[in-house]
């Protein structure tokens, strides 16, 4: 027998039993995930990731023992991971386009939450004071065509405020995002310049700024550069400690974004076309829309019609959708969904099939 | 011979002064670079022993993370800690015996052009950028397939391979060849010399080299990103699901501005920075010992 | 007397009656070499998946792509020239840094050190290859690049703000940050194999230049660094494969600035490999994705260069040793 030292014997056993060990945990995990169920695995959108993984993963493997993998890589990569299939769902605030659906190969969108973005600012001396906006006006901010917080334009919408005569740093998403889609279909509606000159997509052209990744990144930007603009979805304004600018709405109120705001602005759906493409920017003056906020949207998982995962998938998002799940979120600022809306999309669940 | 000493001499003088200043300064330069070098690392390390060890606790290996938490929760990294045990673990144990196989026939049957060439096989796989094996790996298992921790743990098992095979081969080099004719000499079978005499003889070089390539790869974030990223929040075990690890978890923590997560990160670079720092130093006092006992035996 | 033919068998077997022997004669050898097969067949693997992987972007922007500056996802117009000037930019300048301090520490220790300080300055120095890039890059972000980015860039760029590569300051970590970071990452590669080679030059060549009254510098400047200039080209070679293929730590400081090709090394900037690791997960199209590919595909194929290079050069240095020795 050759020799070895005693401490060599030693490590070789311990080399040994953690090998055992391994195995042994590894064969019982897979066991018991076998017994359990899996996991599901999704990515997408940063705005419902507060849901998926801050609500509705932990409570949905407490209660049924199923795991929800996430990933918030951003609306427009969500869509390119499912339609590669790399991911069992993906999530998306943007419908998605009829080139993406195409290139899905039967995806099916559905809409399982109902939540908003808005302007976060950084300005020495007015944080915590309520800024006024306009549509137009943070248009021609994103134009570059305001470049200073001492603007008359500025100026004119807040008398109240001491404007401090720093250059504006726009910041705006690096990613292919669903807040980008929502924030620009409303800039769309409000500025023709705008609509002609960039237009309204999950990624456009920047006429000025710089990106960050995630609502994570463009929080992170904002808090720390004084003198900062940018846009994230609400809960990320919480968590962040962020300010929200308030906005002039069609009805002539300054409305901030709520789950009551966001809830009437949602009153806008009046059918919900095939394409589930439901656009709740900008709802015209109304008596009903007087507390709107104008920069709402509908958040979308898409998921192939044709799964190997079906069912898991169909009694997730199913779950998700009961009224239960969906009063759980309120706190993350996510409004109820319409009836209408609510109907359509346990419709649409029912058709995903093995 | 006169008072002044000829011009000639005088220049040589000087010159020779010249040349020792130069050689003085030189010389401090050099006694400068060692401490920048040591202190390099000496900085990091007690950067991150100093901000990581006071967020240690033992929540971060027992709690999972509560992401978007609203107030304050006790969060830790335990899926982390429990993903990277079975994916380094199953990349050991893919790599180890094909390494082990490769190195015995390097050293016991090839030929030596087959000999050459397979050398310089594993130098060009040792060469290869950590990230394009990930993407190897997810162009070949997660396109279509999804991700999981096996994926993750074969990305680190291909970086692994080339040093466990030439620890393997430089260890059964030094078992000396006496042994192996004495060992046929008796007529027992080719096989078992290699299995029987000879590897036996090396386990301790195997361990070091497996133990070495272990600590390499610990903090291998790279192939992780595309094949093990997609993570729950939950400890979980299944290696047919991806899992979260140490090094991609670091990473993500790290590009977040919330001090919370980056205290977190500072902690788990700790933990994982003594983590390789004792097993690499480890197996390299072990390996100078047994080196030293087979030199030892050998005379 | 040989029992053993070429292949190390016994000539003849005496005892090689019982099969078992024999089969297990086959399957040891067969399996083996499977597995050396495996070791050779893996490297022909990564290079026809990376390259299958970007064949969509090859057929798209052609060659075109390696001069073409800006990634934009948004008209699917993705090129790569940003990423070669950022890898060639903050790989050879952490080339320039780390040189000559990694020669400077392999002459330290094996010239000018007491013999007690050897061992463990060497340990500690290759104690630095092992700290993961992951928490080298946290410490750059965290630790690194605040300082940097609010003492030394500041001060450089008032006293030489004249050289463009000392411009203003960006508002993150940038190309600067990350050659640091980068110069640390390879400093103990270089220095491990130039320690090596010094400690090779045979000390007769050594004590012949000092006996002619050299000083110690003219000395190494004399014998030990031509001696060893094709083996220190090699680490050179292989610290600028390191440098280029680092991806997490520079992705973590450098800034991920795709669309300018700037020479003011304050400014954030992107490189091959960092810019894989952070676009990766997020890409919004095959084109995108097959682009990221093409990317790998030019890294791939640098260090595989870098490699055969860096072997020919050690195994040249070689041949020429043992001739000097003869």
């Amino acid at each position: 027998m050759p020799k070895h030292g005693m401490l060599v014997r030693i490590i070789l056993g311990t080399a040994a039993a953690a090998v055992l060990a391994a195995l042994a945990v590894t064969s019982a995990g897979a066991a018991s995930a076998r017994r359990s169920g899996g996991s599901l695995v999704g990515a997408g959108s940063s705005l419902v990731a507060p849901a998926v993984q801050g609500v509705w993963g932990p409570a949905y493997q407490a209660a049924k023992g199923v795991g929800i993998q996430y990933s918030p890589v951003g609306s427009g990569a969500g869509i390119a991971q499912i339609t590669a299939r790399t991911v069992d769902f993906g999530a998306s605030d943007a419908p998605m386009t009829s080139d993406q659906a195409h290139h899905c190969h039967g995806c099916i969108e559905i809409p399982w939450a109902l939540a908003a973005t808005g302007p976060v600012y950084n300005i020495p001396g007015v944080n915590g004071l309520q800024l006024h906006l306009t549509g137009p006006v943070l248009a021609r901010i994103y134009l570059g065509q305001i470049t200073s917080w001492s603007d008359p334009a500025l100026k004119r919408l807040n008398p109240h405020l001491k404007l401090p005569g720093k250059k504006i740093t726009v910041v705006h998403r690096s990613d292919g995002s669903g807040d980008t889609f929502a924030f620009t279909d409303y800039l769309s509606k409000v500025s023709r310049t705008w609509a002609s000159r960039v237009g309204k997509a999950t990624a456009v052209s920047w006429p000025t700024g710089e990106g960050g990744k995630g609502n994570a990144g463009v929080a992170a930007i904002v808090s720390s550069t004084p003198g900062a603009i940018g846009y994230v979805s609400t809960f990320y304004v919480y968590q962040n400690h962020l300010h929200m600018a308030r906005i002039l709405n069609s009805s002539g109120r300054y409305t901030f974004p709520s789950v009551k705001s966001i809830e009437s602005a949602a009153q806008l759906v009046k059918r919900v076309p095939a394409n589930t493409a439901i656009s709740i920017t900008d709802p015209p003056r109304s008596a009903k829309f007087r507390n709107a906020w104008p920069i709402s949207t509908f958040t979308y998982v898409i998921v192939p019609i044709k799964s190997p995962k079906a069912s898991q998938l169909r009694a997730f998002i199913g779950w998700a959708l009961g009224a239960r799940q969906q009063k759980a979120i309120r706190k993350l600022v996510f409004a109820p969904m319409p009836t209408l809306v609510a109907r359509v999309a346990h419709s649409r669940l029912k058709k995903i099939h093995p | 011979m006169s008072a002044a000493a000829p011009a000639v001499f005088r220049r040589a003088n000087d010159r020779l002064a010249r040349r020792r200043v130069v050689n003085h300064a030189l010389e401090l330069v050099a006694w400068l670079a060692a401490p920048v070098g040591v202190g390099i690392l000496g900085l990091v390390v007690w950067s991150v022993a100093k901000r990581g060890a006071s967020q240690l606790n033992l929540d971060l290996l027992t709690k999972p993370p509560v992401p978007f938490a609203i107030g304050t929760v006790r969060q830790g990294l335990a899926n982390a800690f429990a993903g990277s045990l079975v994916i380094v673990g199953l990349a050991t144990a893919m790599t180890l015996p094909v390494g082990i196989l490769v190195a015995v026939y390097v050293n016991e049957f090839a030929r030596r052009p087959v000999r050459n060439g397979l050398g310089l096989a594993l130098d060009v796989l040792t060469g290869i950028p950590a990230i394009v094996i990930g993407i190897f790996v997810f162009g070949l298992v997660v396109v279509g397939r999804g991700q999981s921790g096996y994926a993750g743990a074969f990305a680190l098992a291909v970086l692994m391979l080339p040093y466990v095979a030439r620890a393997t081969i430089e260890v059964l080099a030094l078992v000396p060849d006496s042994l192996r004719e004495a060992s046929l000499g008796l007529g027992v079978p080719r096989w078992r010399t290699t299995v029987g005499i000879v590897l036996p003889q090396t386990i301790g070089g195997i361990v070091t080299g497996g133990v070495l390539a272990v600590a390499r790869v610990a903090g291998e974030t790279a192939p992780l990103l595309f094949t093990s990223s997609i993570v729950g929040n939950q400890i979980a075990w299944n290696p047919a699901h991806a899992l979260q690890t140490v090094p991609v978890a670091i990473f993500e923590l790290s590009e977040q501005g919330d001090p919370a997560d980056t205290a977190r990160a500072w902690a788990a670079a700790f933990v994982l920075l003594v983590f390789i720092l004792v097993t690499s130093l480890g197996a390299r006092w072990l390996a100078n010992r047994s080196r030293r006992k087979l030199g030892r035996a050998a005379r | 007397m040989s029992t053993l033919d070429a292949t190390g068998a016994p000539a003849h077997r005496p005892f090689a009656g019982r099969r078992g022997a024999r089969v297990g004669d086959v399957v040891l050898p067969g399996m083996s070499g499977l597995a050396a097969l495996v070791a050779v067949v893996l490297i022909g693997l990564i290079a026809y998946k990376v390259a299958a992987g970007s064949r969509l972007a090859l057929s798209t922007f052609g060659l075109g792509f390696l001069s073409h500056v800006g990634w934009d996802p948004v008209h699917g117009r993705f090129g790569g020239a940003s990423f070669l000037f950022g890898t060639a930019v903050t790989s050879v300048g952490a080339l320039i840094l780390a040189t000559p301090l990694a020669l400077a520490i392999a002459l330290f220790l094996t010239e000018l050190a007491p013999r007690w300080l050897r061992a463990p300055v060497t340990a500690l120095v290759e104690t630095l290859a092992a700290i993961p890039s992951v928490v080298i890059g946290l410490w750059g972000i965290i630790v690194l690049g605040p300082v940097l980015r609010d003492h030394v860039m500041p001060g450089l760029h008032s006293a030489l703000g004249f050289i463009p590569l000392f411009g203003p300051a960006g508002p993150g970590p940038g190309v600067f940050t990350a050659i640091v970071v980068l110069t640390i990452m390879i400093l103990p590669i270089v220095s491990s194999i130039a320690r090596e080679l010094f400690l090779g030059v045979p000390p007769e060549l050594k004590e012949a230049a000092l006996g002619l009254g050299t000083t110690r510098w003219e000395m190494v400047r004399g014998v030990v660094l031509p001696y060893t200039r094709g083996g220190i080209a090699a680490a050179v070679i292989l610290g600028l494969g390191r440098a280029v293929g680092e991806a997490i730590a520079v992705a973590q400081v450098i800034g991920g600035v795709d669309n300018l090709v700037s020479w003011n090394l304050f400014a954030g900037g992107n490189t091959l490999a960092a810019k894989i690791a952070l676009e990766f997960q997020s890409s919004t199209s095959d084109l995108e994705t097959s682009s990221l590919f093409y990317l790998a595909l030019i890294l791939l194929v640098f260090s595989l260069v870098v490699n055969v290079v860096a072997r020919s050069v050690v195994r040249r240095v070689a041949r020429r040793q043992g001739l000097v020795l003869r």
